[in-house]
């Protein structure tokens, strides 16, 4: 069904080295609108200076990127966020001491008044950032309280909804579960559900956690050493291929005989 | 049941509503302002002279009229650093070379308004032995208030600017960019009064400018062109009244009015202190009569005590023409109103009207006691209002609590934090001049010690206020009152009565970190965990 779809963005055979180091070796993924793609790997398998590339924090080496069949080429942050490329990374880019709308249009205020020294519209920023977070599922009462009093989901939430906000078509989310509570991790993929449900973005989460990739990713993507291991349709792969391909391949029966032994 | 009222329970719901009590006890201002209150209490009371007794805290020496000009005007000075030095730490950054840059500014503006301003390209030249010659390519004498300010101005805020771009640009501290500005700004300072004040004209190897006119009080005296006002009341007699002959009968009918006000207040103070004196040498004789034990001498000098003395009368000085001409050379305008908007006074209709009218600001002669504030306090109040609405209302205040707060999110979401950062540098080495020019103006004299340790006392006045060393946190009305504490500390503890003055430092340390610690536990509380 969803083949009739057409990707939102299509990478192509990207090549990213390091001096003579080749961080990525002809990488190739879609990602359709509507769906959370899962990027699954072991530590140093490239997911990282993937999502770098696609954030425009790294300029590729070669492939191509296309973004709606147009292909597009970008070379620092600003201009990924413009394409359409929202990043949230893990530490998601938030002053804890400040409160939630200001965070919320850190950078991109609402302001009347010429340069920086513009007043910013505190009340339209406010009903905004209240609105746009109901969105995906979190009210606040109070979008004048500093981020730091918020749990750990309300922020990757945040996050999640300022990307949107200011035009993420394609959701990058790096391990947006790692360092929460059992509760919060729950919360987070509540929101990512709704992210997927609003139905024209196009997630792509990395993790390490199989579980909650299962929970809930339509298809997979499995990484190792910079090359593409392993794709799939959720419903094509079973549990132990994931296990397999997350651990780079290797047979994790290999690993308990080495451990009993 | 109780799960599901667990269930509906949102994370929103943790944060407790507060009433308007503890949102009030709450705000991080809270206990500075307490701290101020307290010393205001303690300068209000210890400074009424010893047997008197008074409620009024303004009956005493730290809050009659000198005393609030006074102690303000230290405020205000120091006001004006502690703004741009809070700032800058709220962005995460700090600069120790405020204090040099004082000293550098305010040597920089007196000797442009003594010797002028030259641009010269030093070259080696051989003729008649190796040394140094330069080439002037451009020269001003007799500058202007204004322009030697801005010409300060544009030294002071590249000075600045290069300080910060070597501080973002190469990641090293600022503590040791700004410290090496410390040595860097005081020495050169130090260098050019040196090389200006050679002999014979300047005492050599001075490290002052001195002798400056009083630029504030030049005056545009009617048929004598520009002068200062203390050399034109200082006219021969019949210019003086030649002044007078032009000046409208209204004008004069007023300072007649006026005159003849202080000319009664001041006899009647006079005579108020001759029969005080008459008291006292009365009660002299009495105690001597009761320790020689005459008896008769003690009856007859007690009821006259009891009956009150009666001294004649001190008649009022006549007005006189000379009089008014010269309390008309002090009422008219300034000609140099830069000069005089930094040096000069402010208030002066108020502090008038306290005196002729409410008959609060007399001293013990019956003069008038203060003729206004100092206009640094403008100043400070001017700077502080564009630092609070820059800092609270617009985009740059939320660049700003963000670059200071977290560096790594304020540049992933596309703020100029370098350029926040070097601005603000420029806003400290801004603010230092508006420091110096102050002082030049109102003293008409500068030298390479001024601005000493100020760096110091502006970072402990904007801590005690509750701003954060490591950044992002803070507020413009927390630095005032820190900045209240710290200049009033002193005064305060100087009049504590068998205590020495110096336990004000004592006290200002302990405040100091105590406010750190608080300062640190809010932060820590609102960063809360994820």
């Amino acid at each position: 069904m969803s083949d009739s779809k057409k990707p939102l963005i299509e990478i192509n055979n990207l090549v990213k080295k390091f001096g003579s180091f080749v961080a990525l070796n002809g990488v190739s993924l879609d990602v359709y609108p509507g769906e959370v793609h899962a990027l699954l790997g072991d530590n140093g398998a490239g997911k990282s200076t993937l999502i770098k590339v696609l954030a425009g924090v790294h300029p590729k080496t070669s492939g191509t990127i296309s973004i709606e069949g147009k292909e597009v080429d970008f070379s620092t942050p600003r201009q990924a966020t413009d394409v359409g490329i929202g990043t949230v990374y893990q530490d998601l880019a938030l002053n804890a001491l400040t409160s939630v709308s200001r965070n919320f249009f850190l950078g991109r205020e609402i302001k009347k008044g010429p340069g920086p020294f513009g007043v910013m519209k505190m009340k339209e920023m406010n009903e905004i950032t209240i609105a746009e977070m109901a969105k995906i599922g979190i009210n606040i009462s109070n979008p004048e309280q500093p981020v730091g009093t918020m749990s750990g989901g309300q922020r990757q939430t945040l996050a999640i909804a300022r990307a949107i906000y200011f035009g993420a078509k394609i959701l990058i989310l790096d391990e947006p579960t790692s360092a929460l509570g059992q509760k919060q991790q729950m919360e987070v993929l509540k929101t990512i559900k709704r992210v997927q449900r609003l139905g024209h973005i196009a997630i792509i989460l990395i993790t390490h956690n199989e579980i909650h990739a299962r929970l809930i990713a339509d298809r997979y993507t499995f990484l190792s050493l910079g090359e593409v291991i392993g794709k799939g349709m959720a419903e094509e792969l079973g549990g132990d291929d994931i296990k397999k391909l997350m651990a780079g391949g290797a047979e994790i029966g290999d690993l308990r005989d080495e451990l009993g032994a | 049941m109780n799960s599901e009222s667990q269930s509906q329970r949102q994370e929103s719901d943790r944060l407790e509503k507060k009433n308007w009590f503890t949102a009030i006890f709450a705000r991080p201002e809270i206990g500075p302002l307490g701290v101020m209150i307290l010393l205001f209490g303690l300068l209000g009371y210890f400074s009424i002279p010893e047997g008197e007794f008074s409620l009024n805290p303004f009956a005493g020496e730290g809050f009659n009229a000198l005393g609030i000009r006074n102690n303000f005007r230290v405020i205000a000075q120091l006001g004006i650093v502690a703004l741009g030095a809070g700032l800058l730490i709220i962005a995460g950054e700090f600069d120790l070379s405020v204090g040099s840059m004082i000293g550098f500014a305010g040597g920089c503006m007196a000797m442009i308004l003594k010797w002028g301003f030259a641009i010269v390209i030093p070259y080696i030249s051989f003729q008649g032995g190796f040394h140094f010659e330069g080439l002037k390519i451009f020269e001003i004498t007799d500058v202007s208030p204004l322009t030697a300010i801005l010409i300060t101005l544009c030294m002071t805020l590249s000075f600045g600017w290069f300080q910060g771009w070597v501080i973002v640009k190469s990641g090293i501290a600022s503590f040791i960019v700004t410290l090496g500005g410390l040595f860097f700004l005081r020495g050169l300072t130090e260098v050019c009064y040196r090389a200006f004040n050679r002999a014979p004209d300047q005492t050599a190897g001075s490290t002052t400018v001195t002798d400056l006119p009083d630029i504030k009080n030049i005056i545009n005296v009617p048929g004598h062109g520009e002068m200062e006002r203390d050399a034109a009341k200082a006219l021969p007699n019949e210019d003086l009244l030649e002044i007078l002959s032009n000046v409208p009968s209204q004008t004069v009918a007023k300072l007649t009015e006026q005159l003849t006000y202080i000319n009664e207040k001041v006899a009647l103070n006079k005579t108020a202190i001759q029969a005080k004196k008459m008291v006292e040498t009365l009660e002299k004789s009495l105690a001597g009569a009761k320790e020689s034990g005459n008896e008769s001498m003690v009856e007859i000098l007690t009821k006259k005590i009891e009956a009150g003395v009666e001294v004649p009368a001190v008649t009022a000085k006549a007005v006189t023409d000379l009089d008014i001409a010269k309390a008309y050379i002090d009422t008219i305008y300034t000609a140099r109103p830069v000069a005089n908007f930094f040096g000069g006074d402010i208030l002066e209709p108020v502090f008038d009207w306290l005196y002729f009218t409410a008959d609060w600001n007399v001293n013990m002669f019956g003069n008038q006691f203060a003729k206004g504030m100092y206009s640094c306090l403008m100043i400070w109040l001017i700077i502080a209002l564009a630092c609070y609405f820059v800092l609270s209302r617009t985009q740059a205040g939320n660049w700003i609590y963000s670059t200071g707060g977290n560096l790594n999110a304020a540049k992933a979401n596309g703020v100029p934090t370098n350029k926040v950062k070097i601005s603000l540098f420029m806003f400290t080495a801004f603010c230092a001049t508006m420091f110096a020019a102050c002082q030049v103006f109102e003293v008409n004299t500068a030298d390479t010690a001024k601005g000493n340790l100020k760096e110091l006392e502006a970072i402990a006045a904007a801590v005690i206020g509750g701003v954060v060393l490591t950044g992002g946190f803070g507020s413009i009305l927390g630095i005032i009152l820190g900045t209240i504490i710290f200049g009033i500390a002193k005064e305060a503890f100087f009049y504590i009565p068998g205590i020495d003055g110096s336990f004000y430092r004592v006290f200002l340390g302990a405040v100091l970190v105590s406010a750190a610690l608080t300062n640190e536990n809010i932060r820590k509380r609102i960063m809360g965990s994820i």
